[in-house]
Parts: structure tokens; C-alpha cells; sequence
């Protein structure tokens, strides 16, 4: 290692990591610069700067995440009609009211729901085969490069540009059918701007997402094959029984997360839906920025009640989430994986 | 790590960059099929040795299923890589067609109109394009920054509160972006952050934070602390250690968090629309009231110059990966 290049001066027991207190022996912070920049009334003891230094790291993040807390709760708040910029102080219910009873906003609900469990069902399904079967052929770097990583850049407004070349009236797909006499006029093929089925809306997203499913798993089935693959074939599994029996609980959890990710990004993703979608009913995001963007900003709040429905349905999948992860490290089964992993290393 | 290592790796980088150069849809398809012709081989050689009883069977013992599940493979494989680069060169070609009239298979003639037109009409796509790298560029530093010292202090350190900073640093994952962009306005316009490339990027970081710091906890915890331990215990400075220890042990992690940092910030349409008013122009916002219309010649013209500096970037990080010896890139849930 390049550590070993380095001239470090020995500087007696100071340098050593201090055993004794804590539960797990970690570096010592960079103290010594700490107290001597305080003037001698404010130096903190020992103990209380190693107690700092956790903070202090997460500081530049906490800044970020309060900026992203703030916006969900100021939402939240304007939603219940606490909105100090337009003069309103009352709290009230009727911004979610009106949101939960008007039956063109509940339709909204559900088409969003209907839009992000088929994507996710159908990236995660697929996005599981896809990262399988490249573990199957033993793929390469390149092609986990092109394949898998490549299409993750590829912005989910601009997968709306590729469905359009393909599947609109005058797409690809329409004078493949017109060669074949199945279609005489671009008005015959049902076109997928604005189809009330949302097809086009999901499939672009299956499109994006299935790489985004196998980056998530690919690095753990190809360890899992390598390991645990191996020995459930000499123990006389096949290798579909060996898939479901020994791959896919190992890879459980990655999934699960994955897949709550794509459906949390899918039901409050604004580009897609506003591109492709149909005009009524409208996702729920789409109809929320229409409702934000009126030039009667009273209507803010409803749009904000609209954003609180949204922050609820994602908070079971935040709920989710967690149990996952609570479970994952119950189990130990990727701790045990992982130390493993180091082991080799 | 050794170099005879490394100078295979930069070769295999090179010949990849030339084939991304070359590839083509068909291409790519060629390429695919070479592939089972050169991995097909070693399996057949595999299976006269096991007739000759020299070896035992690798994977399960019904090996008829076996050659299937193979195909299957290829066949997937095939499939979803036309999936994946069909609707691309498709773009290609229709940001280099001038007319291309409705029942016509082929475009009827090629021209760079398109791409005069969006690129000599003022200056404005160029800066825009310029602006757009920028801010992915400081969004990918400041975000991997963030997360590198947060993974730390989640990893690292117990201390209270811990369980509640992991479950922020995982809410932007989780609650869309719709929501932060509509209800933090209000506050960078008190701040004087809205409307401007700051607040833009500020606001792609918190997006991309859970990505990276996903990502980096993931390293940091698998990197452990023994090498950094060493490293005190033969007195090397914290400064040395952080430099010569810690570093080069995350920086894997810390090259993929900020390559996904740069895709997440560059592609972003609805935060920088937000937040950025109409001040703010990056390729997306321009791009994006293109995409649904008639004119699909200049629509591709966007795109392809916004893949093409995407497709950059991620090389480039590529490159720096793979000259450091890095096979694998960090995924994101373990592993």
C-alpha cells in the first residue's frame, strides 16, 4: 500500500487510539487543531468534543435534510391552511377535504397508485430476470456497463422522446403497420400521447427502471452465485430451484428497497406523466403543480393537501422500507455476508 | 493493483470507449451475438470432459435444463439490449433526417438542419449545455462531500440520535421530489436562493443526497476502521491518514456516488424548473416543452447533445474507475 510510502513522525501514546471509553474503538478525532483555535475559556473537555464529532460530520448533510424536512413539513402545514404568505394563520381541515371528496382528485389518487404498482411490478419482475440472466452468461464488464449503467443516464424525459419515435401515429411502429396494409391513415393506430390506460406512461418507466432494478441486485446475485450457487449445486438443486430457493431470499431485501424507490419515485414523478399523460384523470403530481402554478396562489393550499395525501401514501412505504431494513439486520445475514466479503479482500 | 494490472485495464477501458464510439444498434447486436459464440465455446469443451467423467458437474445435475436456462438468457439478453439501444439510434437518425414523410420506412434525406438550427440560433442551447455540466459537476462534489462525512459519522461513531439521521438521510428516496420542490420554494425565495444557479444546485444536492449516501455507508462499512487503525497505531497524523489510508480505500465508493450524483442532477427537469424559474436554463427545461411536439428532428438534436455529455462524464469516471483497478462499480443495496 501507498501508506507505507509515507513518513509519518511517531508521536508517543497521543497518536494511539484512545480503547477506553466508547463501544467501539474509533479514530480519534482531529482534536488537538479543535482546542487550539478555542481560547482556553471555552475548551471543551475531552469527552464533550468526542461527543461533537459525530455531528460535525453529518453537518453538511443535516443543512441538506433540513432543507428537504422543511419543504415537506411547510407543505404539510399549507395543506392544513397555515400559510403565512397569503396571511393565513387557521389551521383547518378543509384543503384535504375538498382534495379527498372531489371525485376528479380521488380518481387522480388511484390512476397515480395504478401507475407505480404495475411500473414497479413490471421493472422489478423484469429487472430481476434481466440482472439474472446476465449473472447466468457470466456477462462482462462491458456489457453490465452498456446494459445495465448506460441506460440509467438516460433521463426519464428523454425515454419519453424514444416511445414517441416508436409508438405514436406517425412512429416507427404506425409504418410497420402501414407496410403490412393493417393501418391506411397515422390516425388509425391509437396513438400513446395521452391514452387513458397510462400504457405509455408505464412502460417508460419499465424502460428506466429494470436497469435501475438490476443495478440494485446484479453485485449481489453474481456474489451470491459465486458462493452459495455453488453449493446448492453440489447439494443436487437445479439451477431454477437453486434461483428461488437460495438466490432470491439472499437477494430479498435489495429488491424490496429497490423496488420501494422506483414506486415512491414513479407515484411523485412530474416529467412522464405530464408528457404522456391523458388529460383526465390526471397523475398526482401533474394535477398538484396544476393546481400550484395558478395564477390564484390561494390555490396553494390545495395543491399543498394534494402533496400531504402524497407524503402519507409514501410514508407506509418509508414504513416499509424500514421493516426491511429492521429485518436485514435481525437476520445478519448480509453482515455475515459482507465480513465474509472482507475476509476475502 | 500491481501495474501489469493497470495496463490491462486501461487497455480494456480504451477498446471500450472505441466500441461506444462504434456502436451502433445493429452493432451492439453483433456484438452480442460474438459474445455466445465465444462464451458458447468453453462450455461445449466443458462437456466432452464431463463425458469423459473428468470433471464434476458444475451447476446441478440435470444439465439438458441447464443449456436451456442459457439460451433463455441469451435470448433476454438480446431482446433487452434492442430495447434499450433501438429507440436511441432511432433518435439518432431523427436528429439527422430533414424529411422523413409519414408512410416512408427510411428517411427520405439527411441533413445536419436540425443541428445548425438549435445550435447557431444565439448562443443560448451552447451556455445552457455549458451551465447544465456545471451545475451536475459542483452538485456531484458537494453531494459526495456531504455523504462521505455523514456515512462516517452513521458508520463510525454511535451517537444519539444516529437512528433518526439514517432515517433522513433515507426520506428523499422515499418522498418524491414534487413535494420538496413545491413546499421548499417559499423559503429559498425568503432566502434569495430561488431563481438562482445556488439554489439550483443546493436543491439537486438534497436530491442526490440519499443516492450517495446510500452508497458511501455502504463502503464505509465495508472498509471498516482496522486499516485506519493501523495506520494511527504507526503514528501516522490524522491529516496522513485521512490522505494516504482513508482515502484511497473509499474512493471506489466516493467515484460512484458522484457519477450518480452528475446523472441525477443533469437529468433533473422538476426541481430545476421550481426552483430555478425561468432564470435558470439547463438542457432539460429547454428540451422539455421540445419533446412532445411535431418537430422531432430538433427534439433529437436536444437529446443526443444531452446524451452525448452524460454519456462523457460517466466515461471519464469510467476511465478514472478502471485505472484504479476498480471491477466493480458500488451498486446501490448492498454488495
Amino acid at each position: 500500500m501507498r501508506a507505507r510510502e509515507a513518513r509519518f513522525d511517531v508521536r508517543s501514546s497521543d497518536a494511539l487510539p484512545d480503547m477506553r471509553s466508547g463501544t467501539r474503538p474509533s479514530i480519534r478525532p482531529k482534536s488537538t487543531r479543535l482546542k487550539s483555535v478555542l481560547p482556553p475559556g471555552l475548551r471543551l473537555s475531552r469527552k464533550t468534543r468526542r461527543k461533537l464529532v459525530p455531528y460535525l460530520l453529518f453537518f453538511p448533510a443535516a443543512i441538506l435534510l433540513f432543507f428537504f424536512v422543511f419543504g415537506m413539513i411547510n407543505g404539510v402545514l399549507q395543506g392544513f391552511g397555515i400559510a403565512p404568505f397569503l396571511g393565513k394563520y387557521d389551521l383547518t381541515l378543509d384543503y384535504y377535504i375538498q382534495a379527498l371528496t372531489k371525485s376528479e382528485l380521488s380518481i387522480s389518487i388511484l390512476f397515480s397508485l395504478y401507475l407505480a404498482v404495475l411500473a414497479t411490478l413490471g421493472a422489478a419482475i423484469l429487472g430481476i430476470v434481466l440482472s439474472a440472466a446476465i449473472c447466468k452468461l457470466g456477462a462482462g464488464r462491458k456489457i453490465r456497463l452498456f446494459g445495465v449503467q448506460m441506460p440509467m443516464m438516460v433521463a426519464h424525459s428523454v425515454v419519453v422522446l424514444c416511445l414517441l419515435t416508436i409508438f405514436s401515429s406517425s412512429g416507427l411502429l404506425a409504418r410497420f403497420l402501414f407496410e403490412l396494409g393493417l393501418i391506411t391513415e397515422p390516425s388509425d393506430m391509437p396513438s400513446v400521447l395521452g391514452a387513458p390506460s397510462g400504457w405509455g406512461i408505464i412502460l417508460t418507466y419499465i424502460w428506466r427502471e429494470v436497469p435501475f432494478i438490476a443495478f440494485c441486485t446484479i453485485t449481489i446475485m453474481a456474489h451470491i452465485g459465486d458462493r452459495y450457487g455453488e453449493a446448492a449445486a453440489v447439494l443436487g438443486a437445479n439451477s431454477i430451484k437453486t434461483f428461488f430457493t437460495v438466490t432470491l431470499p439472499l437477494c430479498k431485501s435489495a429488491i424490496i428497497k429497490a423496488s420501494l424507490v422506483v414506486f415512491a419515485y414513479v407515484f411523485g414523478s412530474y416529467e412522464v406523466a405530464a408528457l404522456l399523460g391523458p388529460t383526465l384523470p390526471k397523475a398526482l403530481p401533474v394535477l398538484a403543480y396544476y393546481q400550484f402554478k395558478l395564477v390564484d396562489i390561494t390555490n396553494r393550499c390545495l395543491a399543498m393537501a394534494l402533496n400531504g395525501i402524497t407524503i402519507a401514501i409514501c410514508m407506509v412505504v418509508v414504513i416499509i422500507y424500514f421493516i426491511t431494513l429492521w429485518h436485514e439486520r435481525r437476520e445478519g445475514q448480509w453482515t455475515q455476508a459482507r465480513t465474509g466479503e472482507t475476509n476475502k479482500e | 493493483m500491481d501495474s501489469g494490472q493497470d495496463g490491462r485495464d486501461k487497455q480494456r477501458i480504451n477498446a471500450e470507449i472505441i466500441s461506444t464510439i462504434c456502436a451502433t444498434g445493429q452493432g451492439v447486436a453483433k456484438q452480442d451475438t460474438a459474445r455466445r459464440n465465444a462464451t458458447g465455446q468453453p462450455a461445449r469443451r466443458q462437456k466432452k470432459l464431463l463425458h469423459r467423467g473428468q470433471r464434476k458437474p458444475r451447476h446441478g445435475c440435470k444439465r439438458g435444463y441447464q443449456r436451456e436456462y442459457r439460451r433463455a438468457s441469451i435470448i433476454f439478453c438480446i431482446v433487452y439490449f434492442t430495447c434499450i439501444f433501438l429507440p436511441l439510434v432511432l433518435i439518432l437518425v431523427w436528429s439527422l433526417t430533414n424529411v422523413w414523410p409519414w408512410p416512408n420506412l427510411l428517411p427520405e434525406r439527411l441533413s445536419l438542419r436540425a443541428f445548425t438550427q438549435v445550435y447557431t440560433s444565439g448562443a443560448n442551447f451552447l451556455s445552457a449545455l455549458f451551465l447544465t455540466v456545471t451545475i451536475g459537476i459542483a452538485v456531484s462534489l458537494l453531494t459526495v462531500f456531504a455523504a462521505t462525512l455523514a456515512a462516517r459519522a452513521l458508520v463510525l461513531h454511535v451517537f444519539r440520535g444516529r437512528e433518526v439521521f439514517r432515517f433522513a438521510t433515507i426520506l428523499p428516496f422515499l418522498v418524491p421530489q414534487t413535494v420538496f420542490a413545491m413546499g421548499i420554494q417559499v423559503l429559498f425565495f425568503k432566502l434569495g436562493l430561488a431563481n438562482t444557479v445556488s439554489g439550483v444546485i443546493i436543491a439537486h444536492c438534497v436530491v442526490a443526497l440519499p443516492y450517495a449516501a446510500t452508497i458511501m455507508v455502504d463502503v464505509t462499512q465495508a472498509a471498516g476502521t482496522h486499516l485506519e487503525e493501523q495506520a494511527r497505531v504507526m503514528g501516522a497524523s490524522s491529516f496522513n491518514m485521512a490522505r494516504f489510508v482513508t482515502l484511497p480505500v473509499l474512493l471506489p465508493g466516493i467515484l460512484s456516488a458522484a457519477s450518480l450524483s452528475y446523472i441525477i442532477s443533469i437529468g433533473n427537469y422538476f426541481v430545476t424548473l421550481l426552483i430555478g424559474g425561468g432564470n435558470v436554463s439547463t438542457v432539460m427545461t429547454i428540451m422539455f416543452p421540445f419533446l412532445a411536439s411535431e418537430d422531432r428532428a430538433i427534439a433529437g438534436v436536444y437529446v443526443v447533445s444531452f446524451l452525448a455529455v452524460t454519456l462523457l462524464v460517466f466515461l471519464a469516471f469510467e476511465m478514472i474507475l478502471g485505472r484504479l483497478g476498480v471491477r466493480e462499480r458500488k451498486s446501490l443495496f448492498g454488495g
